[in-house]
């Protein structure tokens, strides 16, 4: 079956929707930008063949609306959809709404995506195909006093339908658990329209471990390496490294293993990703599938050479995998940092305002994927994530040194983000060892205050500005920055005062 | 003259270190370069007067800068103000106010859940800096505050 995709609907924003726009331009491919009235100024509308507007700012009224978004395919005669992640990536409704309109959705078929996107079938699903589970229930916690099935304190609470660290809750001891249930419950419908929420052991100390999945729609699979992503806060992934210092390869050979079967339960084609918790005994347990791109992909492509996206497109026309996708073998080392609008200082809490200095890395090794410019609001309807930075080394400690000088030439003004926190991870010497698992932020970031030189220098810096920065751009001469650049105006400044 | 300030950073007195030369890479957006004997480091300055904001190392630092005169005033305004009043309990974050947990009225111990906030769909607890008495509360569920927003003031 040859589908030939001409024009592609991105139904997203942000970094993941200018990534997917970048492979349809080398592929020749019209991409077709989708925003809400929030976004009409945004990079992945600039960066887009065309843009369509789909509503108001909030996601439930743009983003998340499938009529809007089939109608924007409609009208801008796109003949496909790709879902990027979060927002529709993963609803089967959305999915088989495409199809229904005679557009190719990239991405798994819907009954797929139905069948995982349910956690506790997934976890059957998982269970009965021989791969094993985290223990806990397979059906809803009923209330407090439900059955745990022996689980124990410390357990951790999920949402059926959930994912992306909402709904969850850790429960210490059973007079936590009523509490604990209503937040997860409430949490649950805020973000998923389901309350339904059950009870998984408590695997601590471990790693969050997860294999990338590449499928054609006639059985053949790639698993293209692992990713390890336990650096996390709110449950949630900061930084993804491949390989994983702590998978041997024994281990590797089990969770490819795991990753095939649960693959093999299903009909499944496109990308997707299995996770698993790597115990302390190096004993893996499946999580969940995601059947969509992850946000942390580029890693993977930056150790296989291999563009996913592009792999998703060509399986979505009918294309094959050829064997040296199947067979490809991952090269040297790469981390991805994500670069949230969030302040370390004050856990982690989501920032909101305007991005004023906006310098990002470059040079050997290094690839940023951003959703943002200067002079661009992070607004608190959407995901804060602002850019992506990866590196690609020879070895885990080239790549950390490569981290850490990206870390150095990258500077974003007007908003706190959490570079800060990756400054101090890359000299952390667990982190650097590989030795770390999910408790890495509460175990050993302690928010130190500035050192007295960081002070020191950033009172020389303002003061400075305080003298020359207004004034100098307000006696900037006519006609702009021709025949003086601002470092000559600095430099005269400097000499005047 | 840097001299001509007094910077000061989370309440300290901060000396500035003048061997430091700086570079303007991109004015109107605040990027500089800061160089001296140790090497040099970027960073980003936007402000004016006596608020300043300075993010080196990835780190946003909130830097006041005052002259002579800008002090004097604004030590006379704290001794009119007097002594320190209810505590305002503020949003940290931006969001949509999910639950609201404390009565007027009724005291609360330190630690305490005041207000659930929704932001970026995560749930978050807004918890009594100190024990108190609940004077008043400024938000209703369903409210969407900004961060900074007063959320209820502690007696």
């Amino acid at each position: 079956m040859t589908r030939l995709i001409r024009r592609l609907l991105i139904a997203n924003r942000g970094e993941i929707a200018v990534r997917i726009a970048r492979t349809c331009r080398e592929m020749g491919i019209d991409s077709v930008a989708v925003y809400s009235d929030a976004d009409a100024d945004s990079l992945h509308v600039a960066f887009a063949d065309r843009a369509e507007r789909i509503g108001r700012p909030p996601a439930a009224e743009s983003y998340l609306d499938i009529g809007a978004v089939l109608a924007a395919a409609a009208r801008s005669g796109a003949d496909a959809i790709h879902p990027g992640y979060g927002f529709l990536s993963e609803n089967a409704e959305f999915a088989a709404a495409v199809e229904a309109a005679g557009l190719t959705f990239v991405g798994p078929p819907p009954a797929t995506i139905a069948a995982l996107g349910d956690k506790l079938a997934a976890r059957r699903a998982a269970r009965a195909a021989g791969v094993p589970i985290v223990p806990g229930l397979t059906v809803p916690l009923d209330g407090p006093q439900g059955d745990l099935d022996g689980i124990g304190f410390p357990l951790m609470l999920k949402a059926a339908a959930g994912g992306g660290g909402r709904g969850m809750r850790r429960v210490n001891t059973a007079g936590e658990l009523a509490g604990a249930l209503a937040a997860a419950r409430r949490e649950a419908v805020a973000a998923f329209g389901v309350s339904a929420v059950y009870a998984e052991r408590l695997i601590a100390p471990a790693r969050h471990v997860e294999v990338q999945l590449l499928g054609d729609r006639r059985g053949s699979l790639a698993c293209l390496g692992e990713r390890d992503c336990s650096v996390q806060r709110r449950n949630q992934k900061l930084v993804e490294e491949t390989p994983s210092p702590a998978v041997t390869p024994d281990i590797r050979a089990a969770l490819f293993e795991s990753a095939r079967r649960v693959a093999g339960a299903v009909a499944f084609w496109s990308a997707a990703t299995v996770e698993f918790l790597l115990d302390a005994d190096g004993r893996h347990h499946f999580l969940e599938m995601n059947t969509r791109l992850q946000v942390e992909h580029g890693v993977t492509e930056l150790v296989t050479g291999l563009d996913l996206v592009a792999w998703q497109l060509r399986v979505a026309m009918g294309e094959r995998l050829p064997r040296g996708v199947v067979d490809a073998e991952p090269n040297g080392h790469a981390i991805e940092v994500r670069l949230y609008a969030e302040d370390p200082w004050n856990d982690f809490a989501p920032v909101a305002g305007r991005v004023k200095a906006w310098r990002m890395a470059g040079g050997p090794g290094v690839r940023v994927d951003a959703g943002v410019s200067a002079d661009t609001d992070v607004r608190p309807d959407y995901d804060p994530l602002l850019a992506k930075l990866m590196v690609h080394a020879g070895d885990r400690a080239g790549a950390i040194a490569r981290l850490r000088r990206v870390l150095d030439e990258t500077v974003v003004g007007g908003v706190q983000t959490d570079a800060g926190f990756f400054r101090w991870l890359v000299d952390e010497p667990g982190f650097a060892a590989g030795d770390y698992d999910t408790n890495l932020i509460a175990e050993r970031w302690s928010a130190p205050p500035p050192s007295t030189q960081e002070m020191a220098l950033a009172a020389r810096a303002a003061s400075y500005l305080r003298d020359v920065g207004p004034a100098a751009s307000a006696r900037r001469p006519p006609g702009g920055a021709s025949g003086q650049s601002a470092w000559g105006i600095a430099a005269r400044r400097g000499a005047l005062r | 003259m840097s001299g001509r300030y007094r910077a000061r950073i989370d309440g300290r007195d901060i000396e500035p270190a003048d061997g430091w030369q700086v570079r303007i890479l991109d004015l109107p957006h605040g990027l500089i370069s800061l160089g001296g004997d140790a090497g040099s480091i970027l960073a980003a300055v936007e402000g004016s007067g006596e608020e300043w904001w300075v993010t080196l190392r990835g780190r946003r630092l909130r830097v006041e800068l005052r002259t002579w005169r800008e002090r004097v005033l604004a030590e006379a305004n704290v001794a009119a103000q007097g002594a320190a009043g209810p505590l305002e309990v503020r949003a940290t974050l931006p969001g949509l106010i999910v639950a609201v947990q404390a009565e007027p009225g009724s005291d609360v111990v330190e630690g305490a859940p005041l207000v659930t906030i929704e932001a970026m769909k995560m749930q978050n607890e807004v918890r009594a800096p100190r024990a108190g008495r609940v004077l008043e509360v400024m938000v209703a569920a369903g409210a969407t505050v900004a961060a900074g927003a007063i959320l209820l003031r502690l007696e």
